[in-house]
């Protein structure tokens, strides 16, 4: 901005010595309610957290008994390795599709704006009616799988009561609701290369594979590393897919962390401990959110 | 010539062959609910399935509406309004401060901005729920109404804050000099300058306040209260596997959704891209 402001500004623009009000005035509310409804929530989950709950009333202070209780829960443990599984996946497949579909898409072509919309289209439904829909069509009532599998001899395959089959179910979940998220992220990364770096490469006689190794992963760093730690941070965090898809079965195979955290505190009303909960995977994701900030601070100064 | 002109084809035929697979995988789950939605109850699991129904029927929308489902859109309709409402306002208000004016605390502010941003709603359902129900903002769609605008603001003010750096200040000092204050500068030139911001940034908003089926979930108890989502989430329990009037109802949830993303869709990818890329 500095030295693009006109002359009129410039001249009518003081110089103030006392701290000029006005600003905070305007980011007051703003700042009340992100106080108010976010950070003092999070507080008094804290503060809860360090007490013994009986169902809604606070009892003694035990410090930090329910952390210690949550970390060495069974079912907690079971579930982070839940979660870590069906993170990595997802991780893999959106970020592998959604880059091969921001290449591929990345001309703005008729038909690859009307393909971007309809990769969106998911993506912009609600997230419980996107897994609705996905429960109906992998259900063995709706007859679809049936028809696909009968020709290859494996009629009966039953998707969701199967562990390995429903934790598959649910990575194809992520990856048909959030590829798209992945290819707009890496997709605005690309159109940010300067053209003339590819013009010049042509002209030196680049394989479309050494354009690709040497001038776009080089310059997609950034955009890379932003859309990976977004995506963690969605997949460590999505509590939808698993409670309308699968419902965290069968058993508990596709119970992750954010399920496990739901059931803690709204079907047995733990809530000392669903805090501690909350909190754990509130500091992961500060620290994700950290990570964020930081990329886009280097990336704001590149 | 003719390898060349065979090498065309083949590459046409292959793109045909991926705009169709995408095609299909994208809409496919859609397409298949949408029909299923306007099969009557005896068509529903005949085997092999209709991909589209020899009599489609309104029987399940008719079934659902009986069920009162016009309680939770009209719910939905008010809460996603006021919210829209009210994040445009105050997200505004918060985007011109960052736009016209340096101050201490701006790099505080942007910070808590991108974080609150980016913190997944999953995730403070706890604790929110903990301090909802010590404050009375539980069972309430004003309560809903206040957390989906402490959720949505940051995306909001980001938005506009892109579109505001981009109308000139000289507009504004003319105006200005003529006795307008800033507030009405505000109103009166930048606003009006920046429709394409609020129009991303409302859209953004409506889609989230509109889609949101956790926070309302465990916020919302009384059966009269319920959003769309969250009604849809315990017809589940209550149609079992009658999938006729469940898959109705998730029409009814995407279509207002769809229709916004047509005629708005170019205005959706900047605030996909707010907090990653520079607005």
């Amino acid at each position: 901005m500095g030295a693009t402001v006109p002359l009129a500004a410039s001249v009518l623009r003081r110089p103030r010595r006392r701290i000029d009000a006005r600003p905070y005035a305007f980011v007051l509310p703003l700042i009340l309610f992100e106080i108010g409804l976010v950070l003092v929530p999070l507080g008094i989950g804290f503060y809860y957290s360090l007490h013994r709950v009986d169902f809604f009333r606070l009892g003694d202070y035990v410090g930090f008994d329910n952390f210690v209780r949550v970390l060495t829960s069974p079912d907690v443990l079971r579930s982070l390795a839940v979660t870590a599984t069906f993170t990595i996946w997802s991780l893999v497949f959106t970020f592998a599709v959604g880059f091969s579909l921001a290449l591929y898409l990345e001309r703005d072509t008729r038909t690859n704006v009307a393909l971007r919309a309809i990769v969106l289209i998911p993506h912009v439904i609600s997230l419980l009616v996107g897994s609705l829909l996905l429960r109906w069509i992998l259900s063995a009532d709706a007859g679809v799988l049936a028809l696909i599998l009968n020709p290859v001899g494996l009629g009966d395959i039953s998707i969701l009561g199967d562990p390995g089959r429903a934790m598959g179910a649910l990575v194809g979940n992520a990856i048909w609701r959030d590829t798209a998220f992945a290819m707009i992220l890496l997709m605005a990364g690309l159109k940010g290369i300067p053209t003339q770096l590819y013009a010049a490469a042509r002209v030196d006689g680049a394989t479309a594979w050494y354009t690709f190794r040497r001038i776009t992963l080089p310059l997609m760093r950034m955009p890379v590393l932003i859309t990976v730690v977004r995506l963690v941070i969605h997949f460590v965090n999505v509590l939808t897919f698993a409670l309308v898809l699968t419902g965290g079965g069968p058993g508990s195979a596709t119970r992750g962390v954010s399920l496990q955290l739901y059931r803690l505190g709204f079907e047995s009303y733990r809530f000392g401990q669903a805090n501690a909960l909350a909190m754990l995977m509130m500091a992961f994701n500060v620290v994700l959110i950290l990570v964020l900030v930081r990329l886009f601070r280097q990336r704001g100064s590149a | 010539m003719r390898r060349v002109r065979r090498r065309i084809r083949a590459r046409v035929v292959a793109d045909a062959i991926v705009a169709v697979v995408i095609g299909t995988v994208a809409l496919g789950p859609i397409l298949f609910g949408l029909s299923t939605s306007l099969k009557a109850r005896d068509a529903l699991f005949r085997f092999p399935p209709e991909l589209w129904p020899a009599s489609p029927t309104w029987e399940n929308y008719r079934l659902l509406f009986s069920e009162g489902v016009a309680i939770p859109i009209l719910n939905s309709i008010l809460i996603t309004t006021v919210t829209v409402a009210v994040c445009l306002a105050v997200g505004s208000l918060a985007a011109y401060a960052l736009a016209r004016f340096a101050f201490r605390l701006k790099g505080a502010v942007l910070v808590l901005v991108v974080v609150v941003m980016s913190i997944p709603l999953p995730s403070l359902i706890v604790p929110t729920f903990t301090f909802a129900s010590q404050v009375g903002l539980i069972d309430s769609r004003l309560g809903l109404v206040l957390f989906y605008t402490a959720y949505q603001l940051p995306l909001a003010a980001w938005i506009l804050w892109g579109f505001f750096t981009t109308v000139p200040e000289q507009l504004e000092q003319a105006a200005m000099i003529d006795g307008y204050s800033r507030l009405a500068a505000l109103r009166r030139v930048v606003l009006p300058l920046s429709t394409p911001g609020l129009v991303a940034a409302g859209l953004f908003v409506l889609i989230f306040a509109w889609n949101d089926f956790v926070v309302a979930l465990v916020l919302i108890n009384s059966e009269s209260l319920r959003t769309l989502p969250v009604a849809i989430y315990y017809f589940q329990g209550f149609f079992g596997r009658e999938w006729g009037p469940l898959t109705a109802s998730a029409m009814l949830s995407i279509v207002p959704v769809l229709i916004v993303f047509v005629i708005f869709q170019r205005h959706f990818l900047s605030g996909m891209t707010a907090g990653s890329v520079k607005g």
